[in-house]
């Protein structure tokens, strides 16, 4: 048997550690039997079942494929923007999503709507993120250079996000610290229903990665030599930034913003798997969704009475991991 | 031999600029052609136009046709012109790290559905092109740790695996010593396919090439054999330098010699 597969097997065995840990911890305390009593269908109680099935194992399927599509989303804009910083949330999609959801909220408190908000949110949300991902693109269009995306996703971030933080100023103290609460990203809300969205649209995602992987390789080598292979570069890259778009926004919608798996994950999977986009794609799926499952444990787990805003403990991974890298690469040189 | 490739008043502007004028030739199968002249002639433009890389657009012109098998070139859909035209760059600088045989599995590509994945076939492709271009044991190689030479026939050993008719070339020997320069022409010009590449060095395209296209200010000034096209006469007016051509004693391919006009010699005792 081959490295690769070994590597990849192993990996699959960690998002199954990684799974049944994450719904062994929490504050009822069930024993290892008791969970796996109840996944079969035989709960000692109404509660384990409830804690199981209706509390810990939506927010460990919706931990797991967010951290998926976060990792498969960078991994993809990093290999066709061929820049190893690209990430989701560097194209405004955060930004454009707290804007969609401060709007929603301080409009829906004003007009005594605030009960709607389970609905509202993650639209509202996923309608911002769309909005600063076309304003991104129409940028670059106008420049005529996709290669400056990012860039353009960094300006239109900042713009976003003065926006969202001027009307948060004047916005009513509540909704106001709801919506910062959002942002710092959290699944203490989620639902089954949530992981069958997000779900869907990374299985979307992952088939048309697997269908295009031999035209996202081919831009590795740059766009001259991807065209001079028969790929039409610019509608590739569009195709792929939409899908990239669509995943990471349904994600931030659900869960708020959990920055830098995008970018730490496939730096990771480049190191032990390999490079070319199936390879980093699958790599980056299996560790992304066991991190993030590890990092809701953290979150629930790390305080005795309160949980910890899952994007707290991602930016503060990511920005150590990020200094870690930076030191390493200029020892390396 | 059959007729591959036909220019036909082939020209390009770009803002009422000439970049190429009227140019026609032919191209037949397995010649190795090399494309010369100064810098500024037109020699990279006339490769893009030939592999339909350059398209009319507000600003720029092109006109005449380029017939790849009697068919007009752009008819041909870039995934078909893929199939046919290899491209190997000057340089390539891999992003990330790429190991040799991830960029010889690109050349896979044109020829590869959607969701096919790589069969024996094409794994024995990629080993007995990196066997042809003197790779077979760096496969697992990282790609930006190669000598320029090295790195040069991965890309050949891509071509190869795409299985293209024909081999563009633009400037291939242009960051390599002058071993590597005489390793790579010499396995280009081995490989049995039709070849057609711009070349500075004038020795190298006249031992390398069976035919010379020369180009000056957009113009096909000459068009034939090493020695019909590398003449005194022709060369200094192109070139405008005083120039002299002899017979290789080697390989009896003609040697071109430029000598540098006094007007032209920098002071240097003069610097200060």
């Amino acid at each position: 048997m081959n490295k690769l597969l070994l590597t990849l097997m192993a990996l699959f065995v960690l998002v199954l550690i990684s799974a049944i840990a994450g719904l062994n911890f929490g504050p009822a305390d069930l024993s290892y039997s008791q969970v796996f009593q109840c996944l079969a269908g035989n709960c000692v109680d109404k509660i384990s079942q409830m804690v199981i099935w209706q509390v810990r194992l939506p927010r460990v399927l919706v931990a797991l494929v967010a951290g998926m599509g976060l990792a498969i989303a960078g991994a993809i804009l990093q290999n066709t923007t061929r820049n190893p910083l690209a990430d989701p949330y560097l194209f405004g999609i955060v930004s454009g999503a707290g804007l969609g959801a401060t709007i929603a909220n301080l409009s829906l408190a004003a007009i005594g709507l605030g009960d709607q908000l389970s609905i509202a949110l993650p639209l509202a949300a996923f309608l911002g993120a769309l909005f600063a991902i076309t304003i991104v693109i129409f940028i670059a269009k106008i420049l005529q250079q996709m290669e400056q995306l990012l860039l353009a996703g960094v300006a239109v971030s900042f713009m976003l996000g003065s926006v969202t933080q001027f009307i948060l100023y004047f916005g009513e103290p509540f909704a106001t610290n709801r919506v910062i609460f959002w942002l710092m990203g959290s699944l203490s809300r989620v639902e089954m229903s949530n992981f069958y969205v997000i779900a869907s649209v990374l299985i979307v995602t992952i088939v048309a990665i697997i269908a295009l992987h031999r035209q996202i390789d081919a831009l590795l080598l740059g766009d001259e030599s991807a065209k001079s292979l028969g790929v039409n570069v610019d509608k590739l890259r569009l195709l792929m930034l939409g899908l990239c778009a669509a995943l990471s926004a349904t994600i931030v919608a659900y869960c708020g913003g959990i920055g830098f798996v995008g970018l730490m994950i496939p730096h990771i999977v480049r190191q032990v798997i390999g490079v070319t986009t199936l390879k980093l794609v699958i790599g980056s799926a299996l560790i992304g969704g066991s991190f993030l499952i590890w990092v809701d444990i953290i979150a629930r787990s790390a305080l005795a009475d309160a949980e910890i805003p899952i994007g707290i403990i991602t930016s503060a991974l990511g920005s150590l991991f990020f200094i870690f890298i930076m030191i390493r690469t200029r020892n390396t040189n | 031999m059959s007729i591959q490739l036909k220019v036909d008043q082939l020209s390009w502007q770009i803002n009422n600029k000439t970049i190429l004028h009227n140019i026609s030739f032919n191209v037949s199968k397995g010649e190795v052609i090399g494309i010369i002249g100064p810098n500024g002639a037109g020699k990279t433009s006339l490769l893009r136009c030939l592999t339909n890389q350059q398209k009319s657009t507000k600003t720029s012109l092109v006109s005449g046709n380029v017939y790849l098998k009697n068919k007009q070139i752009n008819h041909y859909s870039a995934r078909e012109l893929a199939q046919h035209f290899a491209h190997v760059a000057q340089k390539a600088e891999a992003i990330f790290s790429l190991t040799v045989i991830d960029i010889v599995k690109m050349g896979l590509l044109p020829h590869k559905g959607l969701f096919a994945i790589d069969n024996d076939h094409d794994k024995q492709q990629i080993k007995l092109a990196l066997k042809k271009v003197g790779l077979a044991d760096a496969q697992k190689v990282n790609f930006n740790q190669l000598s320029g030479g090295e790195q040069q026939r991965v890309l050949i050993a891509r071509a190869l695996v795409q299985k293209a008719q024909t081999l563009i070339l633009d400037e291939p020997t242009n960051h390599l010593d002058v071993y590597y320069q005489h390793q790579i022409l010499n396995l280009i010009s081995q490989l049995s396919i039709t070849v057609i590449m711009t070349v500075h060095d004038l020795n190298l395209a006249s031992q390398y090439c069976q035919r010379l296209l020369l180009l000056d200010r957009g113009k096909l000034i000459a068009d034939g054999s090493p020695e019909e096209v590398l003449t005194d006469a022709q060369l200094c007016k192109v070139f405008r330098l005083p120039c002299t051509v002899t017979k290789d004693v080697l390989n009896q391919k003609p040697r071109v010699f430029f000598s540098l006009p006094t007007q032209l010699t920098p002071n240097l005792n003069g610097a200060n």
